[in-house]
């Protein structure tokens, strides 16, 4: 099932795409004239179980303020969200108000089923960070195609204990990819192998923080194999031969890879304010040694992933999809939802507030909200729009190959690239 | 009517299938203690110890993840879950887990509507995987072959390759949304099908010859003389059926939009939280979602295990 998920991906952007370019090349992608009034329907990715009371309260006030207007809310589960967009489109059932990330919103905009902002409100483009704006448009095509909403970074969490053990001062973390290096280094020689530093092989974004341009201005092919990016796979490859990365960092998931941190088995990994919390009650062990950092970075921007809101260019209420959407992105509902859970809004201004600049109180929570809300300022957004979760595999494929010591650095690169403009030309 | 008093040939399987090869000659009589050769040899105790120690690796394999699963979910707040080694007794007992996991969702809505769709699989699926595999098994037509080669070429097509035409089609009938579009793509299953003909074919065809020769029509040897005959299968296909149903979740999760119309394991995704993970309710959840399995496949076990050796060629 899961080895042939990228295959099927593929074919199923391929069938969407084929089945949904005859049906939306008459839709009107840049304006969304009407009256506010009558029913649309608004999907969230996964916020249902944890907030239903803020979304019911939100569309309660909605529904209020336009006399007249009902929305209908339904949430989808965190797994297999791009496949069930992906039938959704095809099937021509897409929601009038999508819950979407960058990656997903491309194919859509495509497909001509994403409603271009610029041209359909551009009044509300001053209302939000540039940053954020920024990333929810698509190389290669003009136009913002969804609504930015809420924000995420998140500091890099270490454990003191093991780097006391290994002769490292747990007051200094790693700050540039360097010095990371060097503390993994030093960490795999003092423990004879026993502990790793990192339990996740190099994503993306970490491409991205080393100073690696990854795509063309253009949009029309990827640069991640430039010398730096090879540079960066041939430090990688020193760790995991000396130990310094976890012994199954090449299937890790991002789970996994917390479940080990909290094992107490590798010594950094990243993680959100939430995790503080989740240490406490399940590591309590770790929880009194926690340290927490910046995630290193070479380029002076720490990364950030921005969730937005689409409006269907096909739907039927298009007028009333962009009130409801700008509703929800609005600086007090994204302020209101900030305090619900640890995101940031996407809002002007807004990370001014004393709850994002104020640490006075000591609590770890509030310490590590005004750290991250501080470093979104310099925050973009590193992943590439254009880069789906089928060439998110082929890169870690690359990257596997390469730590085994299968292939080289360059050469891994090299096809990874040329794979993923194939991937990139089929869209 | 199933020739079960032949005596099983003497072989050197492994324990388990003798015992169920003994179990199978006398079915009235009690299950024979230790293991041993059919024919009433003893095995020599080192052997006995090192098929225990061998079953009992494989044993700790198979449930010590559940077994891990169990126990997290019963840890109270406060304990290590993730220490290693890992400790299985909780120190502190409690069923908060359970209680939030149906706070969160409506887990017994869920419930109800996967054991909808599941009996609904069930039913299908023993209907007309038996009446097509007597079909392909009994009934002389023409491209018999050919729609028994349809069959097996049916099970090597992936279900991600199809799933958006599905849910087109699903769309174009207006079953999308409904749990009837859930049951319809695995309503007969292909493998299904070929199990109930693999035992159709098996039984001896003079039977039916004999009920010919009564002036029996096909639809009262089918289900007069065949389908009595094949009561194991039938408990493999219902079980394989129920299996499928209860466990997938691509499927009902493209066709279903309509969170109130979900299934179990869709809605139990929900459990695994955006920003943080409960490990504690997603554990609560997995248990949850393998107990009606677990007490199905206690139920139906005896015939199981008859059914998958009912294919197979007797003597």
């Amino acid at each position: 099932m899961r080895v042939s998920r990228p295959a099927f991906t593929t074919l199923a952007c391929a069938l969407f795409l084929s089945a949904c370019s005859t049906g939306t090349q008459d839709v009107d992608t840049g304006s969304a004239e009407g009256r506010v009034h009558g029913s649309i329907t608004f999907q969230t990715w996964n916020l249902r179980a944890a907030f239903p009371d803020y979304f019911e309260g939100l569309i309660a006030e909605f529904e209020k303020k336009h006399e007249g207007t009902h929305v209908k809310w339904v949430d989808q589960p965190a797994e297999a969200y791009p496949d069930k967009i992906s039938a959704d489109a095809a099937g021509g059932t897409l929601p009038d108000v999508v819950n979407v990330s960058p990656d997903l919103v491309a194919p859509l905009a495509k497909a001509r089923l994403a409603l271009d902002l610029d041209r359909a409100a551009p009044q509300y483009r001053e209302r939000y960070l540039p940053a954020a704006w920024k990333s929810l448009q698509i190389p290669g095509m003009k136009g913002t195609y969804a609504f930015p909403w809420y924000l995420n970074t998140g500091p890099m969490f270490y454990n003191k204990r093991l780097f006391r053990e290994a002769g490292l001062d747990p007051a200094k973390p790693p700050r540039s990819y360097d010095e990371l290096f060097d503390a993994a280094l030093t960490m795999a020689k003092r423990s004879d192998g026993r502990i790793a530093t990192l339990a996740a092989t190099p994503t993306i974004e970490d491409f991205g923080r080393y100073g690696v341009r990854l795509m063309n201005p253009k949009g029309t092919a990827f640069t991640f194999n430039e010398p730096k990016g090879v540079e960066l796979l041939e430090r990688y490859k020193e760790l995991y031969d000396a130990g310094a990365l976890d012994s199954q960092v090449l299937t890790a998931t991002p789970e996994q890879a917390g479940r080990k941190f909290m094992q107490q088995s590798v010594a950094m990994n990243p993680g959100s304010a939430l995790d503080l919390a989740k240490f406490k009650k399940d590591a309590p062990s770790l929880y009194r040694n926690i340290g927490v950092a910046d995630a290193p970075n070479n380029t002076g921007r720490p990364n950030m992933y921005v969730q937005g809101l689409m409006v269907n260019a096909a739907g039927e209420n298009k007028a009333t999809a962009v009130a409801f959407a700008r509703f929800v992105t609005n600086a007090k509902n994204q302020m209101d939802f900030a305090h619900e859970t640890t995101v940031f809004p996407s809002t002007k201004g807004t990370l001014d507030d004393p709850y994002f600049t104020d640490d006075k109180d000591g609590d770890d929570e509030t310490r590590i909200r005004v750290s991250s809300a501080k470093s979104l300022d310099k925050a973009v957004n590193y992943t590439p729009v254009l880069l789906s979760d089928d060439m998110k595999t082929v890169l870690q494929n690359a990257v596997a190959r390469v730590m085994r010591g299968d292939t080289s650095p360059k050469a891994a690169l090299d096809s990874a690239v040329e794979e993923c403009n194939r991937l990139l030309k089929l869209n | 009517m199933r020739p079960t008093a032949t005596a099983p040939a003497p072989h050197a399987g492994d324990g388990h299938r003798d015992e169920e090869t003994a179990h199978r000659a006398r079915p009235r009589g009690r299950r024979r203690r230790g293991a041993g050769f059919s024919d009433g040899r003893k095995l020599p105790v080192w052997q006995l110890l090192l098929r225990y120690a061998l079953l009992l690796a494989v044993l700790a394999l198979m449930i010590g993840p559940f077994l891990w699963q169990l126990s997290t979910s019963l840890k109270g707040p406060g304990e290590d879950i993730y220490s290693y080694p890992p400790q299985l007794l909780p120190e502190d007992w409690t069923w908060d887990a359970y209680s939030g996991v149906a706070r969160i969702i409506p887990v017994w809505d869920y419930a109800l509507n996967s054991l909808t769709v599941a009996v609904a699989s069930v039913l299908t699926n023993l209907l007309g995987a038996s009446l097509a595999g007597y079909a392909l098994a009994r009934l002389r037509f023409r491209g018999r072959k050919a729609a028994l080669v349809v069959f097996v070429m049916a099970m090597l097509v992936p279900l991600e390759s199809i799933i958006i035409a599905q849910f087109t089609l699903m769309r174009e009938l207006g079953l999308n949304n409904t749990l009837t579009g859930v049951v319809l793509p695995g309503a007969v299953g292909a493998m299904n099908v070929l199990l109930m003909r693999n035992a159709f074919s098996h039984l001896p065809y003079e039977v039916e010859e004999a009920a010919l020769v009564d002036g029996a029509n096909v639809w009262q040897r089918f289900w007069r003389i065949a389908l009595p005959s094949v009561k194991g299968t039938l408990a493999v296909v219902a079980i394989f059926a129920f299996m499928a149903a209860w466990d997938d979740f691509l499927w009902p999760l493209i066709v279903l939009s309509d969170p109130d119309n979900f299934t179990l394991t869709v809605g139990l995704n929900y459990l695994h939280g955006t920003f943080a993970d409960n490990q504690r309710l997603v554990a609560a959840g997995t248990i949850i979602a393998v107990v009606p399995l677990i007490v199905m496949f206690a139920c139906l076990q005896r015939y199981f295990f008859r059914g998958v050796s009912e294919g197979a060629v007797k003597g």
